[in-house]
């Protein structure tokens, strides 16, 4: 039986990922992609890991899947936040449109997945603590199961650490960049183990793993990886670091040689990411310029974010954070910006979330006001260039059922940076050295039955990736899905003698239903006993 | 979901964080008076998985995210277990009061 994988790096570009080819350092990767196709994956707006990954598994845009950001309103009215899990997400997953067709998936490491869809096969959703692996992992007992059966496994290494990856990802420094380097190679080392053993061990029609040391050494070193900023690293330690992310590079080549001769032939392979990287150097404080324009009040007990002090301490004090969601005084605040990767702002209606704030009849011209406003008066105080470059409402990055969770406007900024959520000293800021951030463009290449070799493609969405795994794996796909099949990719007569079949909806399951299902559970059970996962 | 007593919730989350102690190894007795930074080690992100799992297990959407901000605003130095229960206790009971 042939597995068609999702072998997704996270934060993937090919501005990197060439430049590792042609230094050798990745060779298998551009044996793959001679032997396949290759375009760029667009990313969803803002390309923001959890928005984008549910689009890519799911097929759909994010205004039907329900993820909006990595916290988000529990609902269209009301100030309730949440932190996003599975339970936000509305949409059905590539995971369980195989399993329904009778095709077993194994999905690892990928956000949004706790507590795991109860399919048949396999999960260990990715971005869970450590303390959390065991009990949100599908099915009961796989945890214990590679322990005992995999001497290297180790659920502390496999996990994240999330104040590092706060810090890192924030831009803050680091203290011993080899060391980050070393977490990472030995944290995807680990996903690989698994990722090989449940291969080799069960049969899975349909696998994905996700590696995000890419995007994590990206975030925290991309001076080192942009083959633009190589000239300027001239130093004997510059060059010890380049080396060290090279060889985390080389450790993903290598699992994808592995994965290539584990899959077989005939199997298709699909490498992803969900959005492209690019440095930056700005730090936008949002809110401050609202505040600026009479658009926002801070309650009195939000400090200034510190200005004084040594750079590094500096730094870390002016840097995003996740998320402030009670800074703001309500009552004399139109328009706010809430989570500083999502860089998204909130628009205050009267009678939507809030007693307070415009009158609903108000919004389309107060919120074209506010946008001509942010493009042409959010601007550079050096240069008066303007720091804004795209805003996009949410009736277009949205639109679907549930676009009233996500903020109004989306911005893109000129460095495609993340906003600041904090209150600044003044609007901008800037790092004393570039960090990296999330660009649109991603990557996609796919090798394998069918695939013509060597061709380049159109831009493609991400929306498109599970209706094309399905494809290849021979499955019907949902019918009311935004993705479409990238048939460019396939010669005629792969297409000629495989037609796309369609599945309507009168068999779905709901996610959250998937995982209360009491029937579906005793299935399970069954299967894990005889699978050996339960005695 | 029919509307739980406080002693029902109570008895669900102390069993969950007693089965979540097996996972962690720790051996001390939780109680209302268990603090989960300072006896169960925990760290932010554990709250939040926490939050996301006692949704799962009272299939309910909890205001968690408000929860944490309040207790960070207030400086609280630890959240205990009995703060969780009367979290529970309040947003449970305010959903089953929400008209269907």
């Amino acid at each position: 039986m042939s597995t068609t994988i999702l072998f997704g790096l996270d934060g993937a570009t090919f501005d990197v990922l060439d430049d590792l080819v042609a230094r050798g350092v990745m060779p298998r990767l551009g044996r793959f992609m001679a032997e396949g196709a290759r375009g760029t994956l667009m990313s969803t707006v803002p390309p923001l890991t959890p928005i984008a990954w549910s689009s890519l598994v799911t097929g759909r845009t994010p205004g039907h899947h329900g993820v909006t950001g990595f916290f988000q309103h529990a609902s269209a009215s009301g100030q309730a936040l949440q932190i996003v899990s599975s339970r936000q997400l509305q949409a059905e997953t590539i995971w369980s449109v195989a399993s329904r067709q009778g095709v077993r998936a194994l999905s690892l490491n990928f956000v949004v997945h706790q507590p795991p869809p109860r399919i048949d096969g396999a999960v260990i959703p990715g971005w869970v603590p450590w303390r959390w692996v065991k009990r949100f992992s599908h099915p009961p007992g796989i945890v214990e199961r590679l322990g005992r059966e995999l001497p290297s496994f180790d659920v502390r290494q496999l996990a994240m650490d999330f104040e590092q990856e706060r810090r890192a990802i924030a831009g803050a420094p680091l203290d011993d960049h080899e060391a980050w380097i070393r977490l990472h190679v030995d944290r995807d080392r680990q996903w690989f183990d698994v990722f090989r053993h449940l291969l080799a061990t069960e049969r899975f029609g349909l696998a994905g793993v996700v590696f995000d040391g890419v995007d994590k050494l990206q975030h925290a070193l991309w001076p080192y990886l942009d083959p633009d900023c190589a000239p300027q690293l001239g130093r004997r330690e510059d060059q010890q670091t380049r080396e060290a992310c090279w060889k985390y590079f080389a450790q993903l080549d290598r699992f994808l040689g592995e994965t290539v001769s584990l899959a077989g032939a005939d199997s298709t392979i699909f490498i992803v990411s969900d959005h492209g990287f690019t440095g930056c150097r700005d730090i936008l404080f949002i809110n401050t310029w609202l505040e600026q324009h009479g658009y926002l009040a801070w309650k009195a007990n939000v400090p200034v974010v510190a200005a004084a002090g040594r750079p590094g301490e500096r730094l870390a004090d002016l840097e995003p954070d996740f998320y402030e969601l009670s800074a703001f005084d309500l009552s004399r605040t139109r328009a706010y910006a809430l989570t500083s990767a999502s860089n998204g702002i909130h628009i205050v209606v009267r009678g939507a979330r809030s007693a307070d704030g415009i009158a609903p009849e108000e919004y389309e011209r107060f919120r074209s006001e506010l946008v001509r406003k942010l493009l042409t008066e959010c601007t550079d105080p050096a240069t008066g260039q303007p720091l804004i470059t795209a805003v996009t409402g949410r009736d277009e990055a949205f639109a679907g059922p549930y676009m009233a969770l996500a903020p109004d406007l989306t911005l893109t900024l000129r460095d495609h940076g993340f906003v600041s959520v904090r209150r600044g000293q003044s609007i901008l800021e800037r790092r004393p050295a570039v960090v990296g951030t999330h660009h649109p463009d991603g990557v996609f290449v796919a090798r394998g039955p069918g695939v013509r070799p060597g061709t380049s493609i159109a831009p493609v969405r991400l929306v498109d990736v599970m209706p094309t795994a399905l494809y290849g794996a021979g499955l019907a796909i949902p019918e009311d899905i935004e993705g479409r099949v990238i048939t460019e990719i396939f010669d005629m007569d792969y297409l000629r003698q495989r037609a796309v079949r369609r599945i309507g909806d009168l068999e779905r399951v709901p996610v959250a239903a998937m995982a209360t299902s009491a029937a579906q559970d005793a299935e399970i059970l069954a299967r894990m006993k005889a699978l050996g996962y339960l005695e | 979901m029919a509307t739980m007593t406080a002693d029902a919730i109570r008895g669900d989350l102390l069993r969950i964080m007693r089965q979540l102690r097996e996972d962690w190894d720790w051996s001390g007795e939780i109680d209302d008076h268990t603090g989960v930074f300072r006896d169960l080690g925990f760290e932010s992100i554990d709250l939040i998985a926490l939050g996301s799992m006692l949704e799962e297990h009272f299939n309910q959407t909890l205001p968690f995210a408000e929860f944490l901000t309040r207790a960070r605003e207030e400086r609280v130095e630890d959240i205990t277990v009995g703060a969780m229960l009367a979290f529970l206790v309040e947003n449970l009971a305010r959903q089953d009061a929400q008209p269907a």
